[in-house]
C-alpha cells in the first residue's frame, strides 16, 4: 500500500512580480488551507508567514516573473538550494501580461516614456535592483513543474502540488480549455462568430468563464499543442484583424507565443 | 416486439408515472443549445432538436468522476449507482451509440463502472427529422430496433410506443391504460407516410460512404491529411462530443492532507499531443496530422474491421461542433473526391 515518507518535505513559496494572486489562492483554498501547513514542512512563505527560513528546500514553488537583476539572483540562489522547482501561475510560466517581448531598445524607450526624458532610473530603484523587460522564470533556470493560471485554480494545484510532497511525479498532460469547455458541456463561441481563445489555452479552469457565457481570453497561458497559424485564420475568419488577434493572443501567452510566431 | 398507441394528451400523465421510477433526463433547450438535463416540469421538455452536445454517453462514461477512493486504511472502490436514471428523447444515432459503447465496454472484459452505470440506465428513444448535417441514413443508423427499453415515434395526435426490453414492458404494465394495443389501420397509414417523409428528409446523402474503410486504405497516403492538420487545432471537440467516442485517462489525485486521495477517470481525446505517448517518452503521434489520420482511420475503418459498421452514426455532431470544418463529411469528401478521376465518377 502506498505510504509517504515519515519526515515532512521542506517547502518554501516564493513570490516575483506579478499580482501575488497566486500566493493568495493558495490560502484561499479555504478548505484545504490548515492541510497545506500540515502536510509539509512550510519554511518561506512571506504572505502567510512572519518567519522565513531558507537552508534549502524539498519544493519550491515560485511566482512571477524576472524583471529587476536582483529578482535574477535571488531566483538563482532558489534554483541551487531547490530540489524541484515548480513555476505557480502565468506569469512565472510564460511571463504573463506584463511580457512585452522587448529587446533592450525597446525597454529603454518605455523607461524613457514612464520616467521621463533623461531616460534614467529613478535611485529609488537600487532598493529593487535594476529594471529588465519582465522574462518567465524557465529563461534563465530549470523548471521541474508548470502550474499556469490567472491565479491558479485549486483543482489544477492541488494535485500536482500533493504528488510533489509525496514524493511522486505529477502526470503531463497538457489539454485546451475546450476539453473541459465540453466536459461541462458548452456552446462554442466560435462556431457563433464571437471571440475565444479556448483551443490555443491551457486548460486547468474548468472553463470557468466560458460556462458563465463569458469568452476565454487565455489567462491560463498557452496549450502545448496549440495551432497558432490556424487560431488566427479562425480569429480573421469572425471579424479580427491579423494585428487584433495577435495583440489578444500575446496578452497572456507570452513569450510562448512570440517563439511560435517566429516558427521557433 | 410490442406495440402500443399512446393519445398525444396522456403524455403528461405519462411522464408523470416515468418520474416516480427514475430520475428523469430529457432534451432542454439551453440559449443556442440542446442539452439532456433533468427534468423538473414538462414544459423544460423539448423534443424539437437536433442534437444535444454530449449524447447520452454523458450518463454512461461521464466526463470525469470518480472510481476510487484510498487512505491510510486501504482503497475503496466507486462502483454503485444507486439511482436509476431515465433518459427520454433519445434519437436513433445515439441509441446506435450506446449499442457500440455496450459492445466496448460489456464485452470479453466487463467494465464495472460502466456496467452499473448501464444497468441504472432506462432509455426512451423519440422519432426525428433530420438537418443537413445528419448523415445517419449514410452510416445506416436511421433506423434502430433494439438498444432502447421504449421508443415513441410522433405522429399528428398519437405516440406509437415500440417496447425494446424488459424494463421498457414493466414500464407500458405500470402505465395500464395510458396505452392502447388498438392500431388502427389509419395509424399504420399515418406511421408509413411519416416514414417516407423522413427518409425524403434526408439532405447529406453519401453513397461513398458503405466504401469508405476501402477508400481509407487505398488512398492511405492521401495529402489530405497533410492539409487538415494543418487546419486543425488540437482542441479535441471532435471525440469529446462524438457519442462514440470513449477513450478515457486515470490520475490518481491527492488531497491536500497528503493522506488519502481519489482516482479520477476523465474522457480523453486522440488528438490531443501525448495521446500515444508511452513509456520511455516514445511518442508514436507528435503532431496533428498523423493523430488526426489516427481518429479517422480508427472510426471509419478500424471499427469496420472489427465490428462490421462504422465508429460513426452519423449524428452529425462534429459537422456541428469543429471549429474549422474537419469533420466525418469533409473527410471522407476529400479522400473520396482524391481518388475520383471526373466529377461524374464521384456522383
Amino acid at each position: 500500500m502506498w505510504k509517504r515518507d515519515e519526515k515532512k518535505p521542506v517547502v518554501g513559496i516564493f513570490g516575483f512580480s506579478g499580482c501575488a494572486g497566486d500566493q493568495l489562492a493558495i490560502l484561499h483554498m479555504e478548505d484545504s488551507t490548515v492541510d497545506f501547513f500540515t502536510s509539509a514542512d512550510i519554511k518561506f512563505f512571506h504572505m502567510a508567514q512572519s518567519h522565513q527560513e531558507v537552508p534549502e528546500v524539498d519544493v519550491a514553488v515560485i511566482e512571477g516573473s524576472i524583471n529587476t537583476e536582483r529578482q535574477l539572483k535571488e531566483l538563482k540562489e532558489i534554483r541551487e538550494m531547490a530540489g524541484v522547482v515548480v513555476a505557480l501561475g502565468t506569469c512565472a510560466c510564460y511571463g504573463g501580461i506584463q511580457y512585452l517581448g522587448d529587446d533592450e531598445e525597446t525597454f529603454k524607450e518605455r523607461m524613457k516614456y514612464v520616467y521621463g526624458k533623461s531616460g534614467e532610473t529613478p535611485e529609488f530603484l537600487d532598493l529593487v535592483g535594476q529594471p529588465k523587460p519582465a522574462q518567465p522564470i524557465s529563461d534563465f533556470i530549470d523548471v521541474d513543474i508548470m502550474i499556469p493560471g490567472c491565479p491558479v485554480s485549486e483543482e489544477n494545484f492541488v494535485p500536482i502540488y500533493t504528488k510533489l510532497i509525496s514524493g511522486l511525479l505529477p502526470q503531463k498532460y497538457p489539454m485546451p480549455v475546450c476539453v473541459e469547455c465540453k466536459y461541462e458541456g458548452n456552446d462554442c463561441f466560435l462556431l457563433h462568430g464571437k471571440f475565444c481563445l479556448g483551443p490555443v489555452t491551457a486548460a486547468g479552469c474548468n472553463a470557468t468563464c466560458p460556462s458563465l457565457d463569458i469568452s476565454c481570453v487565455g489567462c491560463f497561458g498557452t496549450y502545448e499543442g496549440a495551432n497558432y497559424p490556424s487560431m488566427i485564420d479562425k480569429l480573421k475568419e469572425i471579424g479580427l484583424s491579423e494585428e487584433d488577434a495577435i495583440r489578444k493572443l500575446k496578452m497572456f501567452g507570452g513569450n510562448k507565443v512570440e517563439q511560435a510566431l517566429k516558427g521557433d | 416486439m410490442k406495440t402500443y398507441k399512446m393519445p398525444k394528451n396522456v403524455f403528461p400523465d405519462f411522464i408523470e408515472l416515468i418520474k416516480t421510477k427514475g430520475k428523469l433526463f430529457g432534451p432542454v433547450k439551453q440559449k443556442s443549445k440542446y442539452s439532456f438535463e433533468e427534468i423538473k416540469n414538462l414544459q423544460e421538455l423539448d423534443f424539437d432538436y437536433q442534437r444535444t452536445i454530449m449524447g447520452v454517453k454523458k450518463f454512461l462514461t461521464p466526463p470525469k468522476y470518480k472510481t476510487l477512493t484510498f487512505d491510510k486504511e486501504g482503497t475503496k472502490d466507486i462502483i454503485d449507482e444507486p439511482e436509476t436514471n431515465i433518459v427520454i428523447g433519445v434519437h436513433p444515432c445515439d441509441i446506435h451509440a450506446v449499442k457500440i459503447l455496450d459492445r466496448l465496454f460489456l464485452g470479453n472484459i466487463k467494465d464495472p463502472y460502466y456496467a452499473s452505470k448501464r444497468e441504472n440506465l432506462i432509455i426512451i428513444g423519440h422519432s426525428c427529422l433530420p438537418d443537413d448535417k445528419c448523415l445517419c441514413q449514410s452510416t445506416g443508423t436511421d433506423m434502430v430496433e433494439d438498444g432502447f427499453d421504449l421508443f415513441l415515434t410522433e405522429l399528428a395526435d398519437n405516440y406509437l410506443v415500440w417496447v425494446g426490453s424488459d424494463k421498457g414492458l414493466s414500464l407500458t404494465i405500470a402505465a395500464g391504460e395510458l396505452l392502447t394495443e388498438e392500431i388502427s389501420d389509419e395509424d399504420i397509414q399515418e406511421y408509413v407516410r411519416w416514414q417516407q417523409k423522413r427518409s425524403s428528409m434526408f439532405k447529406t446523402v453519401m453513397p461513398s460512404f458503405k466504401y469508405m474503410a476501402d477508400i481509407i486504405t487505398l488512398n492511405y497516403d492521401s495529402e489530405a491529411w497533410e492539409q487538415f492538420g494543418e487546419k486543425c487545432l488540437s482542441c479535441g471537440t471532435c471525440s469529446l462530443v462524438c457519442p462514440t467516442c470513449n477513450c478515457f485517462n486515470v490520475d490518481d489525485k491527492i488531497l491536500m492532507n497528503a493522506e488519502g486521495g481519489f482516482r479520477e477517470r476523465m474522457l480523453d481525446s486522440c488528438t490531443l499531443p501525448y495521446y500515444s505517448m508511452v513509456a520511455g517518452d516514445h511518442d508514436f503521434r507528435p503532431d496533428r496530422t498523423t493523430r488526426l489520420k489516427l481518429y479517422y482511420t480508427h472510426k471509419l475503418k478500424e471499427y469496420i474491421g472489427r465490428w462490421g459498421q462504422p465508429g460513426c452514426v452519423g449524428c452529425g455532431r462534429c459537422v456541428t461542433y469543429c471549429p474549422v470544418d474537419i469533420n466525418v463529411i469533409t473527410v471522407s469528401e476529400a479522400l473520396f473526391g482524391e481518388v475520383c478521376e471526373t466529377k461524374e465518377v464521384c456522383e
